[in-house]
Protein backbone atom coordinates (compact mmCIF):
# COMPACT_ATOMS: atom_id res chain seq x y z
CA UNK A 1 0.00 0.00 0.00
CA UNK A 2 2.78 2.35 1.05
CA UNK A 3 4.70 1.40 -2.07
CA UNK A 4 1.69 2.16 -4.24
CA UNK A 5 1.29 5.55 -2.63
CA UNK A 6 4.97 6.32 -3.13
CA UNK A 7 4.72 5.32 -6.79
CA UNK A 8 1.61 7.45 -7.22
CA UNK A 9 3.48 10.45 -5.84
CA UNK A 10 6.43 9.77 -8.11
CA UNK A 11 4.18 9.46 -11.15
CA UNK A 12 2.36 12.66 -10.22
CA UNK A 13 5.63 14.56 -10.03
CA UNK A 14 7.00 13.02 -13.22
CA UNK A 15 3.87 13.86 -15.18
CA UNK A 16 3.92 17.47 -14.07
CA UNK A 17 7.22 18.39 -15.68
CA UNK A 18 9.15 17.20 -18.65
CA UNK A 19 11.38 14.84 -16.70
CA UNK A 20 13.55 14.82 -13.63
CA UNK A 21 16.03 17.69 -13.50
CA UNK A 22 19.72 17.24 -14.13
CA UNK A 23 21.93 16.64 -11.13
CA UNK A 24 25.06 18.59 -10.31
CA UNK A 25 27.94 17.06 -12.26
CA UNK A 26 25.72 15.80 -15.09
CA UNK A 27 26.79 16.57 -18.64
CA UNK A 28 24.79 19.11 -20.62
CA UNK A 29 22.30 17.21 -22.83
CA UNK A 30 20.93 18.16 -26.27
CA UNK A 31 23.87 20.43 -26.98
CA UNK A 32 23.73 19.89 -30.74
CA UNK A 33 20.04 20.63 -31.25
CA UNK A 34 19.71 23.59 -33.59
CA UNK A 35 17.26 26.26 -32.48
CA UNK A 36 16.13 29.39 -34.27
CA UNK A 37 17.64 32.55 -32.82
CA UNK A 38 15.92 35.94 -32.88
CA UNK A 39 18.40 37.01 -35.59
CA UNK A 40 17.22 34.14 -37.81
CA UNK A 41 20.32 31.95 -37.41
CA UNK A 42 20.05 28.31 -36.30
CA UNK A 43 22.17 27.86 -33.18
CA UNK A 44 22.85 25.05 -30.76
CA UNK A 45 24.07 25.18 -27.16
CA UNK A 46 27.41 23.80 -28.39
CA UNK A 47 27.66 26.72 -30.83
CA UNK A 48 27.64 29.27 -28.01
CA UNK A 49 29.82 27.41 -25.49
CA UNK A 50 32.45 29.68 -23.90
CA UNK A 51 36.03 28.94 -22.92
CA UNK A 52 35.06 28.98 -19.22
CA UNK A 53 31.62 27.42 -19.45
CA UNK A 54 28.07 27.82 -20.69
CA UNK A 55 24.98 29.39 -19.16
CA UNK A 56 21.60 28.06 -20.32
CA UNK A 57 18.48 29.87 -19.14
CA UNK A 58 14.97 28.65 -19.89
CA UNK A 59 12.82 31.73 -20.19
CA UNK A 60 9.92 33.23 -22.12
CA UNK A 61 8.16 36.55 -22.62
CA UNK A 62 4.80 36.40 -20.86
CA UNK A 63 5.71 35.23 -17.38
CA UNK A 64 5.55 37.93 -14.69
CA UNK A 65 8.56 36.35 -12.98
CA UNK A 66 10.57 36.58 -16.20
CA UNK A 67 9.47 40.19 -16.55
CA UNK A 68 10.67 40.86 -13.02
CA UNK A 69 14.04 39.22 -13.67
CA UNK A 70 14.64 39.99 -17.36
CA UNK A 71 16.66 43.16 -16.75
CA UNK A 72 18.93 41.24 -14.41
CA UNK A 73 19.18 38.37 -16.93
CA UNK A 74 20.24 40.84 -19.64
CA UNK A 75 22.96 42.51 -17.60
CA UNK A 76 24.20 39.28 -16.06
CA UNK A 77 24.20 37.47 -19.44
CA UNK A 78 25.97 40.31 -21.23
CA UNK A 79 28.61 40.46 -18.49
CA UNK A 80 29.08 36.68 -18.42
CA UNK A 81 29.91 36.67 -22.12
CA UNK A 82 32.73 39.10 -21.41
CA UNK A 83 34.13 36.65 -18.86
CA UNK A 84 34.30 33.76 -21.31
CA UNK A 85 30.99 32.14 -20.38
CA UNK A 86 28.78 31.36 -23.36
CA UNK A 87 25.14 32.35 -22.83
CA UNK A 88 21.94 31.15 -24.44
CA UNK A 89 18.35 31.89 -23.41
CA UNK A 90 15.81 29.32 -24.57
CA UNK A 91 12.06 29.77 -24.95
CA UNK A 92 10.42 26.32 -24.76
CA UNK A 93 6.87 27.58 -24.28
CA UNK A 94 4.11 26.68 -26.68
CA UNK A 95 2.99 30.10 -27.97
CA UNK A 96 -0.55 28.81 -28.45
CA UNK A 97 -0.81 29.06 -24.65
CA UNK A 98 0.50 32.63 -24.64
CA UNK A 99 0.85 34.46 -28.00
CA UNK A 100 3.22 36.86 -26.20
CA UNK A 101 5.74 33.98 -26.31
CA UNK A 102 5.76 33.94 -30.14
CA UNK A 103 8.89 34.50 -32.23
CA UNK A 104 8.24 38.11 -33.29
CA UNK A 105 7.60 39.07 -29.67
CA UNK A 106 10.87 37.37 -28.70
CA UNK A 107 12.70 39.47 -31.29
CA UNK A 108 11.20 42.66 -29.85
CA UNK A 109 12.04 41.65 -26.28
CA UNK A 110 15.65 40.77 -27.09
CA UNK A 111 16.10 44.13 -28.78
CA UNK A 112 14.41 46.10 -26.00
CA UNK A 113 16.57 44.44 -23.35
CA UNK A 114 19.78 44.66 -25.35
CA UNK A 115 20.60 40.94 -25.32
CA UNK A 116 24.06 40.40 -26.81
CA UNK A 117 23.51 36.64 -26.53
CA UNK A 118 21.11 34.33 -28.41
CA UNK A 119 17.44 34.03 -27.48
CA UNK A 120 16.22 30.91 -29.27
CA UNK A 121 13.09 28.84 -29.83
CA UNK A 122 12.94 25.26 -28.55
CA UNK A 123 10.40 24.32 -31.21
CA UNK A 124 9.47 20.94 -29.71
CA UNK A 125 10.08 21.78 -26.02
CA UNK A 126 12.32 18.69 -26.04
CA UNK A 127 15.40 20.62 -24.97
CA UNK A 128 13.56 21.72 -21.82
CA UNK A 129 12.46 18.12 -21.29
CA UNK A 130 16.06 16.90 -21.65
CA UNK A 131 17.18 19.34 -18.95
CA UNK A 132 14.20 18.60 -16.72
CA UNK A 133 13.45 22.31 -16.71
CA UNK A 134 10.01 23.10 -15.31
CA UNK A 135 9.85 26.84 -14.75
CA UNK A 136 10.87 30.17 -16.18
CA UNK A 137 13.37 31.68 -15.64
CA UNK A 138 15.43 28.60 -14.72
CA UNK A 139 19.25 28.69 -15.00
CA UNK A 140 21.74 25.88 -15.69
CA UNK A 141 25.46 26.75 -15.54
CA UNK A 142 28.01 24.30 -16.98
CA UNK A 143 31.78 24.33 -16.67
CA UNK A 144 34.16 24.13 -19.65
CA UNK A 145 33.82 20.33 -19.64
CA UNK A 146 30.07 20.64 -19.95
CA UNK A 147 29.33 19.50 -16.39
CA UNK A 148 26.55 21.14 -14.40
CA UNK A 149 27.89 23.33 -11.59
CA UNK A 150 24.80 25.40 -10.76
CA UNK A 151 21.05 24.97 -11.27
CA UNK A 152 18.21 27.15 -10.10
CA UNK A 153 17.26 30.75 -9.55
CA UNK A 154 18.92 33.93 -10.76
CA UNK A 155 18.92 35.28 -7.21
CA UNK A 156 16.78 35.05 -4.10
CA UNK A 157 14.06 37.59 -4.80
CA UNK A 158 11.77 38.54 -7.64
CA UNK A 159 11.88 42.07 -6.26
CA UNK A 160 15.22 43.58 -7.29
CA UNK A 161 15.43 45.74 -4.16
CA UNK A 162 15.03 42.72 -1.88
CA UNK A 163 17.83 40.58 -3.29
CA UNK A 164 20.32 39.44 -0.68
CA UNK A 165 21.81 36.39 -2.40
CA UNK A 166 23.11 36.61 -5.97
CA UNK A 167 23.18 32.86 -6.63
CA UNK A 168 23.89 32.85 -10.36
CA UNK A 169 26.33 35.76 -10.30
CA UNK A 170 28.27 34.09 -7.46
CA UNK A 171 28.31 30.79 -9.35
CA UNK A 172 29.64 32.47 -12.51
CA UNK A 173 32.29 34.31 -10.50
CA UNK A 174 33.36 31.06 -8.84
CA UNK A 175 33.45 29.23 -12.18
CA UNK A 176 35.52 31.92 -13.86
CA UNK A 177 37.77 32.23 -10.80
CA UNK A 178 38.48 28.50 -10.82
CA UNK A 179 36.73 27.96 -7.47
CA UNK A 180 34.04 25.53 -6.45
CA UNK A 181 30.52 26.94 -6.62
CA UNK A 182 29.32 27.28 -3.02
CA UNK A 183 25.55 27.16 -3.56
CA UNK A 184 24.97 24.62 -6.30
CA UNK A 185 21.19 24.30 -6.34
CA UNK A 186 18.40 26.70 -5.46
CA UNK A 187 14.64 26.74 -5.85
CA UNK A 188 12.19 29.47 -6.69
CA UNK A 189 8.55 29.98 -7.54
CA UNK A 190 8.19 30.57 -11.26
CA UNK A 191 5.82 30.09 -14.16
CA UNK A 192 5.53 26.50 -15.32
CA UNK A 193 6.93 25.86 -18.82
CA UNK A 194 4.06 25.47 -21.28
CA UNK A 195 5.32 22.32 -22.99
CA UNK A 196 4.28 21.53 -26.54
CA UNK A 197 2.63 18.12 -26.90
CA UNK A 198 5.15 15.32 -27.38
CA UNK A 199 5.60 14.33 -31.02
CA UNK B 1 -49.25 28.84 -25.32
CA UNK B 2 -49.65 27.32 -21.85
CA UNK B 3 -47.73 24.27 -23.04
CA UNK B 4 -44.96 26.51 -24.44
CA UNK B 5 -44.70 28.46 -21.17
CA UNK B 6 -44.62 25.24 -19.21
CA UNK B 7 -41.86 23.89 -21.42
CA UNK B 8 -39.86 27.10 -20.99
CA UNK B 9 -40.29 27.00 -17.22
CA UNK B 10 -39.18 23.38 -17.16
CA UNK B 11 -36.18 24.16 -19.36
CA UNK B 12 -35.20 27.11 -17.13
CA UNK B 13 -35.41 24.88 -14.07
CA UNK B 14 -33.18 22.29 -15.72
CA UNK B 15 -30.61 24.92 -16.73
CA UNK B 16 -30.59 26.33 -13.19
CA UNK B 17 -30.19 22.84 -11.73
CA UNK B 18 -27.35 22.07 -14.15
CA UNK B 19 -25.56 25.31 -13.30
CA UNK B 20 -25.94 24.56 -9.63
CA UNK B 21 -24.50 21.08 -10.19
CA UNK B 22 -21.54 22.62 -12.01
CA UNK B 23 -20.61 24.50 -8.89
CA UNK B 24 -21.31 28.03 -10.08
CA UNK B 25 -19.73 30.37 -7.58
CA UNK B 26 -21.31 33.05 -5.46
CA UNK B 27 -18.97 35.97 -5.09
CA UNK B 28 -17.91 37.11 -1.65
CA UNK B 29 -17.48 40.80 -0.78
CA UNK B 30 -13.82 41.80 -1.11
CA UNK B 31 -13.87 43.32 2.38
CA UNK B 32 -14.93 39.92 3.76
CA UNK B 33 -12.01 38.04 2.20
CA UNK B 34 -9.39 37.12 4.79
CA UNK B 35 -5.79 36.62 3.66
CA UNK B 36 -3.11 35.81 6.25
CA UNK B 37 0.67 35.94 5.54
CA UNK B 38 2.30 32.53 6.13
CA UNK B 39 5.65 30.78 6.05
CA UNK B 40 6.05 27.09 5.22
CA UNK B 41 6.43 26.39 8.94
CA UNK B 42 3.11 28.15 9.60
CA UNK B 43 1.43 25.96 7.00
CA UNK B 44 2.91 22.75 8.39
CA UNK B 45 1.76 23.77 11.87
CA UNK B 46 -1.72 24.56 10.60
CA UNK B 47 -1.90 21.19 8.81
CA UNK B 48 -0.94 19.32 11.98
CA UNK B 49 -3.41 21.20 14.17
CA UNK B 50 -6.26 21.49 11.71
CA UNK B 51 -8.39 18.85 13.41
CA UNK B 52 -9.54 17.80 9.94
CA UNK B 53 -9.63 14.40 8.27
CA UNK B 54 -7.84 15.81 5.23
CA UNK B 55 -6.06 19.07 4.45
CA UNK B 56 -5.53 20.22 0.88
CA UNK B 57 -2.93 22.98 0.40
CA UNK B 58 -2.88 24.65 -3.01
CA UNK B 59 -0.17 27.07 -4.14
CA UNK B 60 -1.37 29.52 -6.75
CA UNK B 61 -0.91 33.08 -8.01
CA UNK B 62 -3.12 35.64 -9.72
CA UNK B 63 -0.71 35.82 -12.68
CA UNK B 64 -0.67 32.04 -13.15
CA UNK B 65 -3.12 31.07 -15.91
CA UNK B 66 -3.30 27.36 -15.08
CA UNK B 67 -3.86 28.22 -11.41
CA UNK B 68 -6.82 30.43 -12.31
CA UNK B 69 -8.12 27.68 -14.57
CA UNK B 70 -8.28 25.05 -11.83
CA UNK B 71 -9.52 27.43 -9.13
CA UNK B 72 -13.29 26.91 -9.55
CA UNK B 73 -12.81 23.15 -9.11
CA UNK B 74 -10.79 23.74 -5.95
CA UNK B 75 -13.36 26.07 -4.43
CA UNK B 76 -16.11 23.65 -5.34
CA UNK B 77 -14.38 20.71 -3.66
CA UNK B 78 -13.70 22.89 -0.61
CA UNK B 79 -17.36 23.80 -0.27
CA UNK B 80 -18.59 20.30 -0.99
CA UNK B 81 -16.40 18.50 1.54
CA UNK B 82 -15.90 21.05 4.29
CA UNK B 83 -18.71 19.42 6.26
CA UNK B 84 -17.08 16.01 5.88
CA UNK B 85 -13.71 16.87 7.39
CA UNK B 86 -11.83 18.60 4.56
CA UNK B 87 -9.88 21.80 5.15
CA UNK B 88 -8.60 23.67 2.09
CA UNK B 89 -5.73 26.16 2.42
CA UNK B 90 -5.29 28.37 -0.64
CA UNK B 91 -1.83 29.95 -0.50
CA UNK B 92 -1.05 32.75 -2.93
CA UNK B 93 2.54 33.11 -4.12
CA UNK B 94 1.89 36.69 -5.23
CA UNK B 95 3.94 39.54 -3.83
CA UNK B 96 2.44 41.30 -0.83
CA UNK B 97 2.17 44.36 -3.06
CA UNK B 98 -0.45 42.40 -5.05
CA UNK B 99 -2.64 41.72 -2.04
CA UNK B 100 -5.55 43.77 -3.44
CA UNK B 101 -5.55 41.69 -6.64
CA UNK B 102 -5.39 38.49 -4.59
CA UNK B 103 -8.40 39.52 -2.52
CA UNK B 104 -10.31 40.58 -5.62
CA UNK B 105 -9.73 37.21 -7.27
CA UNK B 106 -10.67 35.25 -4.14
CA UNK B 107 -13.80 37.38 -3.85
CA UNK B 108 -14.80 36.63 -7.46
CA UNK B 109 -14.20 32.92 -6.87
CA UNK B 110 -16.45 32.86 -3.80
CA UNK B 111 -13.74 31.97 -1.28
CA UNK B 112 -15.57 32.44 2.02
CA UNK B 113 -12.98 30.59 4.14
CA UNK B 114 -9.53 31.81 5.33
CA UNK B 115 -6.89 32.15 2.63
CA UNK B 116 -3.15 32.80 2.82
CA UNK B 117 -0.26 34.57 1.10
CA UNK B 118 3.40 33.53 1.06
CA UNK B 119 5.49 35.66 3.41
CA UNK B 120 8.90 34.07 3.00
CA UNK B 121 11.61 33.91 0.34
CA UNK B 122 11.21 31.16 -2.24
CA UNK B 123 13.99 28.76 -1.26
CA UNK B 124 13.04 28.24 2.42
CA UNK B 125 9.34 28.29 1.51
CA UNK B 126 9.65 25.59 -1.16
CA UNK B 127 11.96 23.34 0.83
CA UNK B 128 9.82 23.87 3.92
CA UNK B 129 6.84 22.44 2.06
CA UNK B 130 8.51 19.49 0.32
CA UNK B 131 11.96 18.92 -1.19
CA UNK B 132 10.37 17.48 -4.33
CA UNK B 133 8.48 20.68 -5.13
CA UNK B 134 10.40 22.51 -7.88
CA UNK B 135 8.54 25.76 -7.24
CA UNK B 136 6.30 25.44 -10.31
CA UNK B 137 2.70 26.60 -9.95
CA UNK B 138 0.10 25.40 -9.37
CA UNK B 139 1.23 22.88 -6.79
CA UNK B 140 -1.05 20.88 -4.52
CA UNK B 141 -0.28 19.02 -1.29
CA UNK B 142 -2.83 16.66 0.25
CA UNK B 143 -2.40 15.61 3.89
CA UNK B 144 -4.33 13.17 6.04
CA UNK B 145 -5.73 13.93 9.49
CA UNK B 146 -2.40 13.05 11.12
CA UNK B 147 -0.62 15.67 9.02
CA UNK B 148 1.09 13.08 6.80
CA UNK B 149 1.58 14.06 3.16
CA UNK B 150 -0.53 11.62 1.13
CA UNK B 151 -0.24 13.15 -2.33
CA UNK B 152 1.60 15.94 -4.10
CA UNK B 153 1.55 17.14 -7.66
CA UNK B 154 2.56 20.08 -9.80
CA UNK B 155 0.24 21.24 -12.56
CA UNK B 156 -3.51 21.55 -12.86
CA UNK B 157 -6.24 19.16 -11.82
CA UNK B 158 -9.95 19.07 -12.58
CA UNK B 159 -12.74 19.05 -10.00
CA UNK B 160 -13.12 15.30 -10.54
CA UNK B 161 -9.43 14.68 -9.81
CA UNK B 162 -9.48 16.86 -6.69
CA UNK B 163 -12.63 15.07 -5.52
CA UNK B 164 -11.26 11.59 -6.16
CA UNK B 165 -8.04 12.30 -4.28
CA UNK B 166 -9.80 14.02 -1.39
CA UNK B 167 -12.35 11.22 -1.02
CA UNK B 168 -9.51 8.69 -0.97
CA UNK B 169 -8.00 10.45 2.05
CA UNK B 170 -11.29 11.23 3.76
CA UNK B 171 -12.24 7.58 3.61
CA UNK B 172 -15.34 5.74 2.66
CA UNK B 173 -17.67 7.93 4.69
CA UNK B 174 -17.21 10.77 2.19
CA UNK B 175 -19.88 10.99 -0.47
CA UNK B 176 -18.68 11.83 -3.97
CA UNK B 177 -21.38 12.66 -6.45
CA UNK B 178 -19.23 13.21 -9.51
CA UNK B 179 -19.94 16.09 -11.82
CA UNK B 180 -18.33 18.10 -14.54
CA UNK B 181 -14.72 19.07 -14.13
Amino acid sequence: MKRNLFMAVLVSVALAGGAFALSIGDKAPSTNVKMKNVDGRELSIADVAGREGTLVIFSCNHCPFVKAWQGRIASLGNAAKGKGVGVIVINSNDPTSFPEDGFSEMQKRAEQLGFTFPYVVDATSDVARAYGATRTPEAFLFDKDGKLVYHGAIDDSKEADQVSKHYLQDAIDALVGGKEVATKETKFVGCGIKFRPKA
Amino acid sequence: MAIRNGWLAGFSFLVAAWLSGCGSTTSVRVEDVRVTPVTAADIQRAVRTAGAKAVLVNMWATWCGPCREEFPGLVRVAHKYQGQGLKVMLVSADSDTDLAAVKRFLSEQGVDFPAYIKAEKDQPFIDGMDKRWTGALPATFLYDGAGKLRDFWEGTASFNVFEQKVVEVLGKQAKPTGGKS
